[in-house]
């Protein structure tokens, strides 16, 4: 059973702003582009994410391994807005969303535009409080061991374009084994096909000597 | 009735059938005790235990039947250990549907042959080692999951893990050296019922188990892996119990197999080719794939669609799929007896009828269970297609023993492998393409469970009825001695090989119904007496 191959995922990360409970469910198209996300890698390639709301500006392909890397998201409102217009926000939440490639044929992940049957952001980088006016806020995020190897793109298209291909970037899952783990399983198992063989030819060498007497 | 030891199809007598069946002791004075043997129970000539004690482990009968049930519980568990992960298992080796639904079958096939092979193995060895060798000889199979990185590896595994449902051939074997052939038929059935539970058991089981690892610390990845091996050392626990507490005779062990020049007394091309050419097994061996094998295609799916659909946890999720197999306690068991009580006063007419009535329904709920949209209704939808479908597999081998008395076992074998068959085809093609979603899948699996029970009304027997039409007024081909003794031909009846088949036409009058009382003796029947 080979090692599996590194799976490009392309993270994409949405930044949902998600206003506490004035709004019932939140359509995807529905979000507005108002806020300019930029997250950046501190280690490995350099990525340049700007977000809007739901639109990307750009990314750089980068591979990030869970459970090692990080990924620094920095976000601010998209200056080109008349001001004042973000001050309906209250929460800022960065998530990280699977693309296209990574949903085929899995329906657990499918998009579905009524964001509370939505499963195509099932990570979330940071939830808090949204504070206007303070442009470049970031958080780091440790990409964490149980994300698993996919391709996720950026927000929900209307930034890039309609396909979803710009802007992703490849996170590479642990697998979770462990060689103390394939040793105990050859330990068992050689211990279950040792005890009987053995059971059996000792009741093979009882039943020849109460034969022999 | 005295059976040649190990005569094929002996070991499947009253397979949850009648002989008398679903009796808790003997009551026929016909059997007389040996009163100088000394055991717990009550014991025949044979020493076969002519009582069923449930709560009892007293050796060597009802130790044998709670090592034997247990061992079929335990492959059960370690088969279906996966299904409740797989929310776990799809991202950590990156599946898709077809995947999933690829290893869902190769799950149930491996059995279709290993549970060939074993009767043999039986024969050879001995239902004792026969059981021990395959459950411990597969839980290298089960620590295997632990190596798994991609699909191909998951679903090797899984085909490899599914050989050991054979255990269902020993356990079954077992018992029928160990009891009475006038019990057997309980006893089989509580021990088939009580093993298919595993696959209940296990939805509770292993996203417990993997729930408790990971608090322990592991990461999700890791911890799926290490919760494999709590079925894996349960296979070697209970192959270690078998060898040292089990015994394949009353009496004694291998050593005491003296009888082994009696075994197969019949030809095996001949008892083979009375099974296939009976229209009335392949009929069974496709209804039993729509009601087994949709319970074994189920096991696989349910889990899973209940945390995707409504959005469950993964122990929440498993708690709701154990109870679809659970229901297997009491679901098979009533399929039986709802089978004889029809019996009693319609005779095989009525036992049809309750096949074809419990079958469809279950079929019906499957269709509902596809289309619920909130919990409840699906929750509930579900234990009545459990109920419908392990009810209708009690009814089915209520039916099987009167098809063909001289190829009894094959017939039995047959429909066992059509039941994991029509699971791996249910599974093929309702859960491994992305063409439709799971419910959708369901449902229309109920549709084809549907179908599929249709061709019940097609069987016919001349001398009890069909579904629909009335036994044949034919004064010589209305007999019971006519259909078993037609398995016979003429060098065969001068030889006397068919008494046996003549004496179990006699005892299965009763399937005639309330009328046999006034059935007229056919002129030219074999005399019962020879």
């Amino acid at each position: 059973m080979a090692a599996p191959p590194p799976a490009l995922l392309l993270p994409s990360i949405l930044l949902s702003c998600l206003c506490a409970s004035s709004y019932g469910f939140i359509l995807f198209s529905s979000l507005q582009k108002t806020l300019v996300v930029a997250p950046s890698n501190s280690t490995l390639l350099n990525n340049l994410i700007r977000f809007l709301l739901d639109e990307i500006v750009s990314l750089l392909f980068a591979v990030l391994k869970a459970g090692a890397d990080d990924i620094t998201v920095t976000w601010g409102v998209n200056q080109t807005l008349p001001a004042g217009s973000d001050s309906a926000y209250k929460t800022i939440k960065v998530k990280l969303c699977y693309a296209p490639v990574s949903q085929t044929d899995r329906a657990w992940r499918k998009t579905e535009d009524n964001l509370s049957k939505d499963k195509t952001c099932q990570f979330t980088i940071v939830s808090r409080p949204y504070t206007s006016g303070n442009n470049n806020q970031s958080f780091t995020w440790t990409v964490e061991r149980d994300v698993p190897a996919a391709t996720y793109f950026v927000a929900y298209g209307q930034s890039t374009d309609a396909h979803k291909t710009t802007n992703l970037f490849e996170i590479q899952a642990i697998t979770g084994r462990h060689v103390s783990l394939d040793i105990a399983s050859v330990c068992f198992s050689a211990f279950s096909v040792l005890a009987l063989v053995g059971f059996f030819m000792n009741e093979k060498r009882k039943a020849r000597r109460t034969q022999g007497k | 009735m005295s059976d040649i030891e190990g005569s094929p199809g002996s070991s499947m007598h009253g397979v949850t059938g009648k002989e008398q069946a679903f009796a808790f002791s003997v009551a026929s004075p016909a059997v007389p005790t040996d009163t100088t043997a000394k055991f717990a129970l009550p014991v025949d000539s044979e020493h076969k235990a002519k009582v069923f004690k449930i709560f009892s482990f007293a050796n060597p009968h009802m130790r044998t039947f709670h090592l034997s049930w247990i061992s079929f519980f335990t492959c059960f568990i370690s088969t279906f250990a996966a299904a409740p992960l797989v929310p776990i298992i799809r991202d950590n080796l990156n599946l898709t549907k077809n995947d999933i639904g690829n290893a869902g079958v190769a799950s149930v096939s491996g059995s279709i042959f290993s549970r060939l092979a074993m009767g043999a193995v039986c024969d050879l060895l001995g239902p004792r080692y026969g059981c021990a060798f395959l459950i411990m000889l597969s839980a290298p199979t089960v620590f295997c999951m632990a190596f798994v990185s991609s699909a191909g590896g998951y679903i090797t595994v899984r085909f490899m893990i599914g050989f050991s449902l054979a255990t269902f051939v020993s356990c079954q074997y077992w018992m029928s050296t160990m009891f009475n052939s006038n019990i057997i038929g309980l006893v089989n059935g509580t021990a088939a019922g009580w093993g298919n539970m595993g696959g209940g058991a296990t939805q509770l089981i292993m996203p417990l188990v993997y729930d408790l690892i990971q608090r322990a610390g592991a990461t999700p990845f890791t911890a799926w892996r290490i919760a494999f091996f709590v079925p894996g050392c349960l296979h070697v626990i209970m192959g270690i119990l078998v060898l040292t507490l089990g015994q394949d005779l009353p009496d004694g062990n291998l050593g005491a197999l003296q009888k082994k020049g009696n075994v197969a007394k019949d030809k095996f091309s001949k008892i083979l080719w009375y099974a296939i050419t009976n229209y009335r097994t392949w009929i069974f061996v496709l209804l039993y794939g729509y009601s087994m094998g949709v319970e074994l295609s189920t096991d696989n799916v349910i889990a899973e669609y209940f945390y995707d659909r409504f959005n469950l946890k993964l122990h929440t999720a498993g708690v709701i799929a154990a109870t679809f197999g659970m229901a297997n306690v009491v679901a098979r068991p009533f399929g039986g007896f709802a089978s004889d009580r029809a019996a009693r006063y319609f005779g095989m007419r009525g036992r049809l009828w309750v096949l074809w009535i419990l079958q469809t329904l279950g079929g019906a709920f499957c269709i509902w269970l596809g289309r619920a949209n909130s919990l409840p209704i699906a929750v509930l939808a579900m234990i009545l297609f459990s109920v419908g479908a392990q009810a209708a597999c009690g009814a089915t081998f209520g039916i099987i023993p009167f098809i063909s008395r001289r190829s009894l076992g094959i017939i039995s074998g047959l429909t066992g492998a059509g039941g994991n068959f029509g699971s791996g085809l249910t599974q093929l093609i309702f859960f491994t393409s992305s063409r439709f979603s799971t419910a959708t899948g369901l449902s229309l699996m109920g549709v084809m469970i549907v179908c599929c029970t249709l061709p019940v009304t097609l069987v016919y027997f001349p001398q009890w009825g069909g579904m629909f039409l009335p036994p044949s007024r034919d004064i010589v081909k209305s007999t019971e001695e006519f259909y078993y003794g037609s398995e016979w031909n003429e060098e065969e009846k001068q030889k006397g090989l068919h008494q046996q088949s003549i004496k179990f036409a006699e005892n299965s009058r009763s399937e005639g119904g309330k009328r046999v009382a006034s059935a007229p003796t056919p002129p030219n029947s074999t005399p019962n007496h020879v």
